[in-house]
């Protein structure tokens, strides 16, 4: 008994999970089903709190939310395949674009955009068929280059994935006949979708992630992730694996992408570059790279400080005194804090652990080893 | 003819220029696992270190950007990546990352967002006519400080007693610790190394470019970390031999593209580099293909 006892303990509850890798035991119903609510009830909860605060603090929110569809992207691919990537945000930007080019006023369009392909040029969509389209186009380009980029590991994936975002965001930079002429940037676009719309949004973008987490193809994955010697050796292929999920994780960057655009109303491809990069990632490792919690808590933690540092830096009174810092410190602090993390805590806030109560999760465990076909299940 | 030749001279350069970036990142990687993204800042510390001090002197000015470039990278060292000597690769890449964006902000704040300027070794920009070429000095002088430091390094890494240890760490850093090399001293050794090159390329770019703003030193160290993982950052050669590759490309496609997609260069470096990971992913120069646990 005392052996089944460690032996549950070590299986279910000391290994780092990704999504609801934990396996369905005794109970098991409620602490997966807690993965998911969570999250969902967090990122609810924050967001409505938010909302009822200053303009400025709703407009952060706005931007927190198309953030939280990006870094949740992110974290579909990496946390579950162990591969880093520099290169998510080029789904972003393309998402972006697709928001803005189809949803800018056609006269503003002509004006600012002079040289666009001429069915470009009169193309145009409702916000929410450009959101789906700004999915789709993420996701194709991310199905386009996954079967390159896929079969390569470790540092060479990171390098090849920051070459992609390089290539993109030169495209789109300097390519007046898709964009505006060389370093301006696409203004007008609309603001279109409510911080509620947003939320939803979100909140089904998480949904999408833990559902992935389940299915057969992302399991195979995480085991390739956690041996690629022997993954391959039990029958897995794990470039199929690994282009689906930088597929479906190119779709929900698309998405974070189109909001971001329309909570921008500007578009430019310098803002969708390295910096938008370091800080999807600084969110991930915040959080916690191997969970989707860990995506989730790092965004919500990462934009509260955020908000706060950017109170601080306008003034910000407490009690008699006006507490002051200097202009531009808040990504130097920002960053220190990543670097702080890593230093401290390299596998997040999160240490890669999915959402649970701890009092429920020794309910579980004792109850799972209580019953020893529990483990069988 | 003539401009062909020409061109081929400031490819030389040009190579000769990312080859030592590269080196210098190669270094690092050798004995830490570590692809240094803050390497670029590096330069940049050395590159407004030029800007702000070349009213006292060239010789001055240079020794102080040295100075600053080798204590910047031994600082790294010491304050961030001693702490993470077991962390994985990937730790490592995103915590350099970190850091060359937050130190990108301590530039801006200690010296704002404009770019500023100084007329740097002016005299190396002049044109002068060698067998006939119109060449720009400050490309063979280029070519003649990466040989030279190419070659000390190479002296040093092969004819002393630190250098043979850290080619002994870079090669395998458990054995060599085992047989009795202080991992401190030769990790801080090649990082200062790698501030020493460092601050060579800022010379070469801020002689070119006269002006430094806060990013400065970021398109040449990804161009040259690329060049180095092309090459086979596991192995010095590779990392020379990768970056060498980039700018020699960087370099003849600025030349030759047509000017209609002439802003597209680094993109069709970018894609060039995808296609030579894909075909041979431990680089160019790598023996065989090394299986690599990720």
């Amino acid at each position: 008994m005392t052996v089944t006892r460690a032996a549950t303990g070590t299986d279910y509850d000391e290994l780092p999970n990704s999504n609801g890798a934990r396996p369905a035991s005794a109970g098991g119903w409620l602490t997966s089903g807690l993965t998911l609510a969570g999250p969902l009830v967090i990122v609810y909860v924050v967001t409505v709190l938010f909302s009822m605060g200053s303009g400025s603090m709703q407009i952060q929110t706005a931007y927190a939310l198309a953030d939280l569809v990006i870094v949740v992207g992110l974290q579909l691919f990496v946390g579950n395949s162990g591969v880093l990537s520099f290169g998510h945000i080029s789904f972003a930007a393309v998402g972006a674009w697709t928001m803005g080019l189809l949803t800018i006023d056609p006269t503003v369009k002509r004006a600012v955009l002079p040289q666009l392909f001429p069915w470009l040029s009169s193309a145009s969509a409702s916000p929410a068929v450009a959101l789906i389209l700004g999915a789709v186009f993420g996701g194709v380009l991310a199905f386009i280059v996954a079967p390159f980029l896929m079969r390569l590991n470790g540092l060479q994936a990171g390098i090849a994935t920051f070459a992609l975002l390089g290539v993109v965001v030169q495209v789109l930079s300097y390519w007046t006949k898709i964009g505006p002429p060389s370093g301006q940037s696409m203004v007008g676009v609309p603001h279109a979708f409510s911080l509620q719309v947003q939320l939803f949004l979100a909140l089904a973008v998480i949904v999408v992630s833990w559902l992935y987490g389940r299915t057969r193809t992302a399991r195979l994955l995480r085991a390739a992730r956690e041996n690629p010697v022997a993954a391959p050796g039990s029958g897995i292929n794990i470039t199929v694996h690994r282009v689906l999920a930088f597929g479906i994780s190119g779709v929900l960057c698309g998405i974070g992408g189109a909001m971001w655009a329309q909570t921008n109303t500007v578009v430019q491809a310098s803002q969708l570059s390295t910096g938008f990069t370091f800080t999807v990632i600084a969110m991930l490792v915040l959080g916690g790279t191997m969970s989707l919690w860990g995506a989730v808590l790092g965004t919500l933690v990462y934009s509260v400080v955020d908000a706060l540092l950017q109170q601080l830096q306008s003034g910000l009174s407490l009690g008699s005194m006006v507490v002051t810092i200097p202009d531009g410190s808040r990504p130097l602090i920002l960053g220190a804090l990543l670097i702080l993390m890593l230093l401290f805590r390299p596998d997040g806030i999160t240490r890669g652990r999915e959402f649970g109560i701890p009092f429920l999760r020794r309910r579980t465990r004792a109850r799972s080893s209580a019953t020893p076909t529990g483990r069988a299940a | 003819m003539t401009s062909f030749l020409q061109s081929v001279v400031d490819a030389i350069a040009s190579g000769a220029l990312y080859a030592l970036a590269a080196l210098g990142l190669g270094l690092v990687f050798g004995v830490m696992r570590l692809a240094n993204f803050a390497h670029g800042e590096i330069i940049t510390g050395s590159a407004y270190t030029l800007v702000l001090t070349w009213h006292l002197g060239a010789v001055v000015s240079l020794m102080m950007a040295v100075v600053v470039g080798v204590v910047l990278a031994v600082l790294f060292e010491l304050l961030v990546f001693r702490r993470m000597r077991r962390a994985n690769s990937a730790t490592l890449l995103v915590a350099s990352f970190g850091l060359s964006f937050a130190l990108q902000r301590v530039y801006e704040l200690a010296f704002g967002n404009s770019v500023r300027t100084a007329p740097v070794a002016t005299g190396l920009t002049r044109t002068v006519h060698v067998f006939g070429l119109r060449l720009q000095l400050l490309s063979l002088v280029t070519i003649v400080l990466g040989a030279v430091l190419m070659m000390g390094v190479q002296q040093f890494l092969t004819r002393t007693s630190i250098g043979l240890q850290v080619q002994a760490a870079s090669s395998d850093f458990t054995t060599a610790r085992l047989l009795g090399v202080r991992a401190n001293r030769v990790i801080g050794m090649t990082f200062a190394l790698s501030g020493l090159l460092a601050s060579a390329v800022a010379f070469v770019l801020v002689t070119q470019t006269g002006a430094v703003n806060s990013t400065f030193g970021v398109n040449i160290t990804v161009l040259a970390l690329i060049g180095a993982v092309i090459g086979g950052i596991n192995s010095l050669s590779g990392s020379l031999v990768g970056g060498f590759v980039v700018g020699v490309a960087a370099s003849q496609l600025s030349t030759w593209l047509p000017n209609v997609i002439s802003n597209f260069r680094d993109a069709f470096v970018f894609l060039l580099v995808i296609l030579i990971l894909l075909v041979k992913p431990s680089g160019l120069l790598a023996p065989r293909n090394i299986v690599e646990r990720t």
